[in-house]
Formats: structure tokens, sequence, C-alpha cells
């Protein structure tokens, strides 16, 4: 059952995501992209993260990808023409698939299939809240910190960028 | 998890170990208040608090050099305290305060936020000196996605200027490409790691220790081999590395001036602090990491002499010029897995490119014009005839860039090569000496512009005579700063001595 389920999440997700890179209508990107969180998400209940599928559902499902929907709208974007690949484009996605399959097949065929094991005892980070608060606040005090000056200077990067100033002439 | 675990983990926080990144944060945020406490009419004073805050710190820093928690790890395993560490803390500390003293300079003559370049800098270099001593994958990713942040608002930071707004976008989507790379190669050790199945996995895979013991362990695991070569190139973006340097010149270009500075030094000396972590933590995959770095140097040190080589841009020309710096300094690099001392050559050979390029970044900020990304090297037309103080310390600065012998980028070359060749590898090596045989052309092109008179048309009586570029008058502050920079290259041409000894280089 839970193999079924894997690669029902994996299929979603993989498929998802190239609907994101190949769609011409960017709203339709970013409802691709809605449908490849889910997978994810999905995913992680599988692992027995349940705190980090709620949180893939509840922060990026429903907060980042309504703001991506917001900026596209607000910016009006079309798809627009895409030009024809050009010759230097093709030839390098050829190489590139070359290479890509050269590489698969040498995997394929000197590993096989990689080494698994059933899910111990190990209670993963991701389980539940309050494990997951639990190493936050103890293990990985300094990182959450860091993250706060992160967050504080992407502020101030937000007003240097956006905010008017006297006597300055912004680029058309 | 009981509680006395918990106390246990809380307790090995030591935030007296980090105690210059702290007050480095802490400078950041009181530049802020101050920037609401004063008045208006007040507010040039700011960035010399910054400046002077910051001599403060280094002061302290080296007073307590020696401190107790080198040697040790902390903050349950996050950070390890190491002599290189340290080194490269006071590295970063200095470039700050170089990198803030160029920014007074530039930003006096933009109409621009002022306060916001010196707290985000602050904040840039504080992650960078925790990287440094990064000993644990979340925490490197972390502070590296600090700096990264960081650098989007910095390069940005001239938004009336189109050049400016270009770099700030290539930088934003190479640079998260580059995370998303380091990521998946995080990702996939992390899952090579903890995997049970296999002997000496661990439940904190992402903890360099345990990943040393797991990789030695399973030297032939192919998920762990993918996942180094994707953190390698990762980190190869940030050291502007063949074939991940393809943002190099736009972004040097566009960028304000001290912020090009500050990329050149600081962000590539961090991305050689992860490095010189790495190859220890990876030493059981050595012939991998050996092959995959051999192959960026020489594509490294080729490609950015020869691009170098036909620019006109003096900006992209230093960009271009700093990725063959990347090369000679991968190789030390992989000297390094071998001979012990070569870790100390790239420390020195990082101060010595510091100290040249405060000095050429800091005569490129006097001697360009409104225009920010706009400049020539026919702008340095009699330089050393108009302005022979900022002559002489951008030829002191190229010839350490270009490894002139009594210059510190001589020794600092010399150092790296003896490790190289030490180490055996005598085919990067060669390499790299045609590289540097190239570099002296345009190198020499650039000091030429500066030094030897051009030919001008005669201007006749009646007509209007040929528009002087404009020169800037030199601060004191800045004057200091560059007489510091060329003063110490040449001094540590002359003397190593057991300077690096008290660092803990040697």
């Amino acid at each position: 059952m839970a193999d079924i389920l894997f690669h029902l999440f994996a299929f979603l997700t993989i498929g998802s995501s190239v609907a994101v890179v190949y769609n011409h209508n960017a709203v339709n990107s970013a409802l691709a992209f809605l449908v490849g969180l889910v997978g994810v998400s999905g995913l992680f209940v599988l692992l027995d993260s349940f705190l980090l599928a709620v949180l893939m559902v509840l922060v990026y499902a429903g907060a980042v990808v309504a703001l991506f929907l917001f900026i596209i709208m607000l910016l009006d974007m079309q798809g627009g023409e895409r030009p024809p690949f050009s010759k230097p484009t093709a030839v390098a996605g050829l190489i590139g698939a070359a290479l890509l399959t050269v590489c698969t097949m040498t995997l394929i065929r000197n590993f096989g299939g990689l080494e698994t094991a059933e899910m111990g005892a190990i209670v993963p980070v991701g389980a539940n809240l309050k494990h997951y608060a639990d190493q936050l606040f103890t293990t990985y005090l300094l990182p959450v910190q860091v993250v706060g000056f992160l967050l504080l200077i992407a502020m101030l990067g937000v007003i240097v960028l956006s905010k008017k100033f006297e006597g300055m002439e912004d680029v058309k | 998890m009981p509680t006395e675990l918990l106390q246990q983990a809380a307790a090995d926080n030591q935030w007296a170990a980090i105690g210059p990144e702290l007050m480095v944060g802490c400078l950041a945020l009181f530049l802020l208040i101050l920037e609401i406490v004063l008045p208006k009419s007040r507010h040039e004073i700011i960035p010399s608090i910054a400046v002077v805050g910051l001599l403060g710190i280094i002061t302290g820093f080296v007073i307590n050099y020696h401190s107790a928690f080198v040697g040790q790890t902390t903050f349950n395993g996050l950070l390890r305290h190491t002599g290189t560490g340290q080194f490269l803390r006071l590295f970063f500390l200095l470039a700050a305060t170089g990198v803030s003293v160029l920014g007074m300079v530039a930003l006096k003559r933009q109409k621009m936020p002022k306060i916001e370049f010196f707290a985000i800098t602050l904040v840039v270099s504080g992650a960078m000196m925790l990287l440094a001593q990064a000993n644990h994958f979340v925490m490197l990713f972390v502070a590296l996605e600090t700096i990264t942040v960081g650098f989007y608002i910095l390069v940005s930071y001239t938004r009336t200027n189109p050049l400016s707004l270009e770099a700030g976008l290539k930088y934003l989507i190479m640079g998260a490409l580059s995370s998303g790379i380091l990521l998946f190669g995080i990702a996939l050790l992390y899952g090579a790691g903890g995997s049970p199945a296999l002997t000496a996995s661990s439940m904190d895979s992402m903890n360099f220790d345990a990943l040393r013991v797991f990789l030695y362990a399973n030297p032939d695991n192919v998920v762990a081999a993918v996942g180094i070569v994707l953190v390698l190139s990762g980190v190869a973006f940030k050291v502007g590395a063949v074939p991940f340097q393809i943002w190099i010149p736009d972004v040097y270009q566009g960028a304000p001036t001290p912020v090009s500075a500050f990329l050149a030094i600081a962000s590539k000396a961090a991305g050689f602090a992860i490095l010189l972590t790495l190859v220890t933590v990876f030493d059981g995959y050595q012939s991998l990491v050996i092959g995959v770095l051999s192959v960026m140097a020489v594509a490294t040190i080729l490609f950015g002499n020869l691009a170098a080589l036909t620019q006109h841009n003096v900006k992209r020309l230093i960009g271009l010029s700093g990725v063959s710096h990347a090369g000679y300094l991968l190789i030390g690099v992989i000297a390094a897995i071998h001979v012990p001392f070569a870790v100390g050559a790239i420390c020195f050979y990082l101060f010595a490119y510091l100290l040249a390029s405060l000095a050429v970044f800091g005569v490129m900020t006097h001697v360009s014009g409104d225009d920010d990304a706009d400049q020539d090297l026919d702008h340095y037309t009699d330089l050393a005839k108009t302005h022979p103080f900022l002559g002489t310390v951008l030829g002191v600065g190229l010839g350490s860039l270009a490894g002139i012998p009594p210059l510190a980028g001589f020794m600092g070359k010399l150092l790296v090569f003896l490790a190289a060749f030490e180490a055996g590898l005598y085919a990067l090596l060669g390499v790299a000496i045609v590289g540097v045989v190239i570099s002296i052309y345009y190198y020499f092109g650039w000091i030429k512009a500066a030094f030897f008179p051009q030919w001008r048309p005669p201007v006749f009586e009646g007509d209007d005579p040929i528009p002087e570029p404009p020169r800037q008058v030199v601060s004191t502050p800045a004057g200091i700063l560059l007489a510091t920079a060329a003063l110490a290259s040449v001094f540590l041409g002359f003397y190593q001595g057991p300077l690096g000894a008290w660092l803990g280089l040697s």
C-alpha cells in the first residue's frame, strides 16, 4: 500500500514540476506548482513527518503560491510568444540529453537498486510539534537566531529597493 | 526528549564563543536605532560609527585571539573553532572595515539610503564569520543564505542605475540556482548518511564529524558521490570557478564598486572557507574530490586569464582576473588534501589578495565618475601624474595581484605553488604558471594606462581643452585605508615571519 502511494505521490510531484516548466501561461504554472507541493506533502506523510506535511500545505500551498498568483495577476503577465529553439540551444539540449542517458544507464547497470531499510524506531524531527520545537530551541538555537538576522536584512532590502526617496529618479 | 537532555543541549550553546559575531550583529542593530533616534542633520556620523565600532571589535578580537574555545566544538556540534577559523574571522572583520570605508566614499556621491548599506554589510560579515566555523550543514546553509540574501540587496543597491538592477537580477537567479544545487547535494548526503541499511550511518548525518566517519566506512556509495559533486558545484558558484563563473563579469560591473570589492574579497574567501572544511569531510572520496577540483582549477585559470585579456571595462577585468585567482586557490585546496601547510599558504594568499584588492578597488572608487558601471581603462590616463598618491597605490595593488616579486601577492602565489609542488601536482602547476604569465599582460595594460603618458592630439589656442576626467579628493579615512593596504602589501612581501605562527597557521 505504502509503495503504491509513494509512486503515486512521486509521479504527481514530478509530473506537475514538469508542467510548471512547460506551461506557457504563468497562472497555470503556479497552479501546477501547487499540485506539486501537495505531492511533496504526501511524501512527507509517508515518511511519518506529519508536521512538515502540514507546514508544506499551510505555508507553501496556502501562502506562498497565493502570493505568486497575486504578483502574476498584479503584473498582468502574459505567456507571450516563445522564440523557436536557436541552433546552439538545440545542440546543448542534445548533448545534455545524451549525458543524462549515459549517466542513468551507468547507474542502473552498476548499482541496480539502492539499499533500502525499514523505517526503524527513529522519531523523525518533523514528526510532531513538540519534538520539533525542542530541537529548534536547544540544538538549532543559533541557526534560528541567524535566520532572524536574515529576515531583518531582507526587510531592509525591501525598503532600500522599493521606497521612494527624495531627489531620486527611478529607472523607467 | 527528556528534560535533562534538553538542558544538556541548551548548556552547550556557549554564546561567549561567538562574541565577535554577536557584537557585529549588535552593531548593525545599533546603527539602525541611531538612524531613528538621531536628527537627519546628524546622520553623516553613522557610517563613521560603523567603522569605529568594527575597529573596536577587531582590537578586542586580536587581544582574545587565542581564546579557550579554539579546538573545541560548541552549539551541539554546529560550530568548530579552529586556528584557520580564527584567522578567517579576523579576515572577514578586516574586509568589512575596508568595504565600509569604501562605502562611505562611494555613497557620498549617490542620493541613496546610506545607513542600510552598513547594516547589511555588518550582518553579512557576521554570517561569514559563522560560516568559517560551521561544522554542520544546517549552520553552513543558514549562514550561506544570509550572505547570499545580503548580496542580492547590495548588488542592486544603486537602483537608479539599470546596470545595477540587471546585475542584481542576474545574481538573484544564479544565486538561487546555486543554493538549490547545494541543497540538493546536502539532501543526498543526509539521506545516504542517515540510511539505517548502511554501516556507520548516523541520526545526525548533517554533522561533519558523523558524515566523515560515514564516508570513510562507505567509500563507493553512489548517492553520496553524487551528493559530493553537487555540493562542490554549489560552492563553486560562490567562488566563481568555471563552469559556474557566468555571472561574474556582469555582476561585478553593475554592482556598486565597494560591493564588487566585497564580492571579490569576502565572498570568495567564504567559498574557500567552506571548501577547506569540506575537503576534510569528504576525505573518504579523495580521488573524486581531487578529480572534480582539478578539472575546475585548470578551466578556471585558463578561462579567467584569457577572458580578462580582451576587457576594457576595469570592473569586468578585475572580476575575470578574480576568477583566475580562484583557480590558483583551488590548486591550493587540492594540495591541502595531502600537504598540511597548504592551508596556511591559502590563508596568506587570501590576505595578500585582500590587501591588493582593497588598494585597487579603493582607487577605482575614487576614479569612477557619476556612472559607477562605466569605468574604462581610458579613465586612468595620466593618473600617476595628476594624482601621484592614487597612482602609486594602484601600481602596488596591481603589482601584488599580478604577483610581482617584492610584493605580498608574489609570496602568496609562491607559497601556494610550493605546496602544490610538494603535493606533486606538476600538471596543475604548469597551467597555473602559464596563467600567471598571461595575467601580467592585462595587469600591465592597466598600469601602462595609469603611468605612461599617452599620445593626445595637440590642443591649439582658441580650442576648448580636452576635459579632465573627474578626480575625487581622497578623504582621511580612505587615505589611511589605501596607504595601509599598499604599505602592508610591500611589507608582507619582505617579511612573513612569526606572524603566521602567531595566527596559528604556520
